[in-house]
């Protein structure tokens, strides 16, 4: 895609539609410290899901800052699947290029703009047609130095009849750290591929994230898109949108989110059936603790013949300071379309509470087997090992509770 | 074991129990019968201090412990077990962890997969989320599960026969007769269906909230099956006159 420049500059000065809007030039354009690839940096990507050290993926891509400081596929899966940094795929595949900005508007807000004009880094994941892969790809991305912009533009390219599972981890190395990550994601889904792409987020109160995700889906491709945030950030503002073009083509969208301190968070996901028999779902679970304020939007519009679209959000709140605030929509336009949402925001039933308590369990103990519960990733179909470390998570971030 | 003493309980401001006398000795089992809103459940709750039924007045001694201020977790872990009628659902929680976190919490460790294996519970069912979908019998055998899974030294059973089909009755009621071994328990019921498999020592019959007549079991069940619970009104009504 052409990319008009002049357009962009002026984009820079535009804030998202939702969310709180940053000064860019707060931040830090390049690292003032050079990374390394230490102790640190190791049990960080561990705790967003990606193990640097073993064997368990079959491939790892590590970026800190702007650098990509770590990449390997294992041996017997290099003819399954390309992983490299974006600027070599454009090289190697000009093909890539037509898929830059195809999904996501460089021109949308400020973030956009400012990962056109200055991107360093992000990979392009491309698993070959037919392939099936039974164990996770393995990407993360790490802030190291202090205030720094992270501005990274993936791509990711499921061929046809292709199955995978992809994980990536965002985090930092310090959880006081300053910072922004600006991340575009654009992935494209071939006919009858399945994908079960896994997001594993832990900011801290000063750290800002603004993901830019477009997805596109053919005939028949199943997607799995998971977000799990646990503990705080300072201001967070998605709304991935995703285009089921071909028939029966199925998304699936689940958030689970764990949210303390003074975070504050604007999360979306925005489905357009427009193939005909098409699902797509929306599901959020949200813990609400501290002053944290979230905003959970999903919008489901239908323009094709049996698609089927459903939006879920469940709310806890544990505060009466913090605040949850879900706005559901749900645009038809074919009559044999069915949409459906239901939302349902409480605090810990006194019930479940006394049920458990009657099991032995003090109050507190109950209450937090409740929150657990309610965090429940079990069913979003993750490998073992990153469902046993997301669970570690949810057990230090709820700990305190 | 338990001695409870002119027990008074309130849920809100209605006295649901008004002047309860009961008495149940180590290892020994009993019924309480009753009809509807009579207030069984009411002094199945009591006893496991549920916090919505308040002790207005009189006295609940366990194992020797006057009990009747103790939260309900702490009676939990002194050795008072209960199987609800009606449980909560529990979503995002399933069976099996729960289970397994009560059995190691109270020292039975693995031991409650044979709980597990004579309640005829499938790998599946424990899989589940807790009473998220669960038949009536399913609900049962959980809670009956969960109950035992603490080793406690009181059981209380509150309607473990309502809304079960006869093979799980049967089932229920074999792995009980078996499982009440050495161990007190009270068991509620308005059928008395379960008493085709167990064997209690002592029944109860409690109506308006005061025990109108004790007995044995068969005899009793056998009066009310034949005349209703009006029989025992009228009786209550002669004693007190």
């Amino acid at each position: 895609m052409q990319i008009d420049e002049g357009r962009l500059r002026e984009a820079l000065g535009k804030p998202a539609e939702h969310g709180e809007d940053l000064d860019l030039d707060e931040f830090e354009r390049e690292p003032g410290v050079r990374a390394e690839v230490d102790e640190d940096v190791r049990r960080r990507s561990l705790e967003v899901g990606v193990d640097l050290g073993k064997a368990s993926s079959l491939t790892t891509f590590l970026q800190v800052d702007h650098e990509i400081a770590y990449r390997a596929i294992q041996k017997q899966f290099q003819g399954d699947i390309e992983l490299m940094p974006i600027q070599e795929a454009v090289e190697k595949h000009p093909w890539v290029r037509e898929h830059l900005w195809s999904l996501v508007s460089p021109y949308a807000d400020k973030y956009t703009a400012y990962n056109a004009l200055k991107s360093a880094g992000g990979f392009f994941l491309r698993i070959l047609e037919g392939r099936r892969l039974h164990m996770p790809i393995q990407a993360c991305f790490l802030s190291y130095s202090p205030g720094i912009i992270q501005s990274v533009h993936n791509i990711i390219v499921a061929e046809p009849g292709s199955e995978a599972c992809v994980i990536t981890g965002c985090t930092m190395r310090r959880r006081d750290q300053r910072g922004l990550h600006i991340g575009v994601t654009e992935i494209f889904i071939g006919p009858g591929a399945r994908l079960n792409y896994t997001m594993v987020h832990r900011w801290g109160p000063s750290f800002h994230v603004r993901p830019r995700t477009g997805i596109a889906l053919d005939e028949g491709a199943v997607l799995s898109y998971n977000y799990v945030l646990l503990g705080a950030v300072g201001s967070f503002q998605s709304k991935p949108s995703a285009v089921l073009k071909g028939g029966n083509a199925a998304v699936s969208m689940n958030n689970v989110i764990y949210l303390d301190g003074s975070s504050r968070m604007d999360l979306g996901g925005d489905c357009l059936i427009a193939g005909r028999g098409c699902r797509a779902e929306l599901i959020t679970s949200a813990v609400a603790s501290g002053r944290a304020k979230l905003a959970v939007r999903g919008r489901v519009v239908c323009e094709a013949d049996d698609g089927r679209g459903h939006i879920s959000c469940r709310g806890l709140m544990l505060s009466d300071e913090a605040e949850v605030y879900a706005i559901p929509e749900l645009v038809s336009r074919r009559m044999s379309a069915s949409l459906t949402h239901e939302a349902a925001i409480g605090r810990i039933s006194e019930d479940q509470l006394v049920y458990l308590m009657a099991r032995g369990f003090s109050r507190e103990e109950a209450e937090s087997i409740i929150v657990r519960g309610f965090l429940d990733v079990s069913s979003l179909n993750l490998p073992s090992f990153l469902e046993e470390s997301i669970k570690k998570i949810i057990d230090l971030a709820v700990k305190g509770f | 074991m338990l001695k409870i003493e002119n027990l008074h309980v309130a849920v809100r401001d209605r006295l649901i129990l008004k002047g309860v006398n009961l008495e149940v000795g180590d290892g020994e089992v009993h019924v309480i019968f009753g009809p509807n809103g009579s207030g069984k459940s009411t002094l199945a709750m009591a006893i496991m201090g549920h916090p919505e039924y308040r002790i207005v007045s009189g006295r609940i001694i366990f194992d020797g412990e006057d009990i009747t201020e103790k939260p309900i977790d702490e009676r939990a872990r002194m050795g008072i077990s209960i199987a609800f009628q009606n449980p909560p659902k529990l979503h995002g929680i399933r069976l099996k962890d729960l289970l397994a976190r009560i059995a190691s919490e109270n020292g039975v460790g693995e031991k409650f997969l044979e709980i597990v294996d004579k309640l005829n519970i499938s790998r599946e069912h424990l899989s589940r989320y807790v009473n998220v979908g669960f038949s009536g019998g399913e609900i049962k055998r959980c809670e009956i599960a969960q109950a035992l899974a603490s080793n406690p030294k009181l059981l209380i059973l509150d309607e473990p026969d309502s809304g079960v089909d006869v093979e799980n009755l049967e089932l229920i009621g074999r792995f009980l007769s078996e499982s009440l071994r050495n161990r007190s328990a009270l068991i509620i019921t308005h059928h008395g269906h379960i008493l085709r498999h167990l064997k209690p020592m002592k029944a109860h019959v409690l109506i308006d909230g005061m025990i109108a007549c004790e007995g044995d079991p068969e005899q009793i069940l056998s009066r009310i099956m034949r005349d209703g619970y009006r029989w025992c009104e009228r009786c209550r009504l002669m004693r007190g006159g």
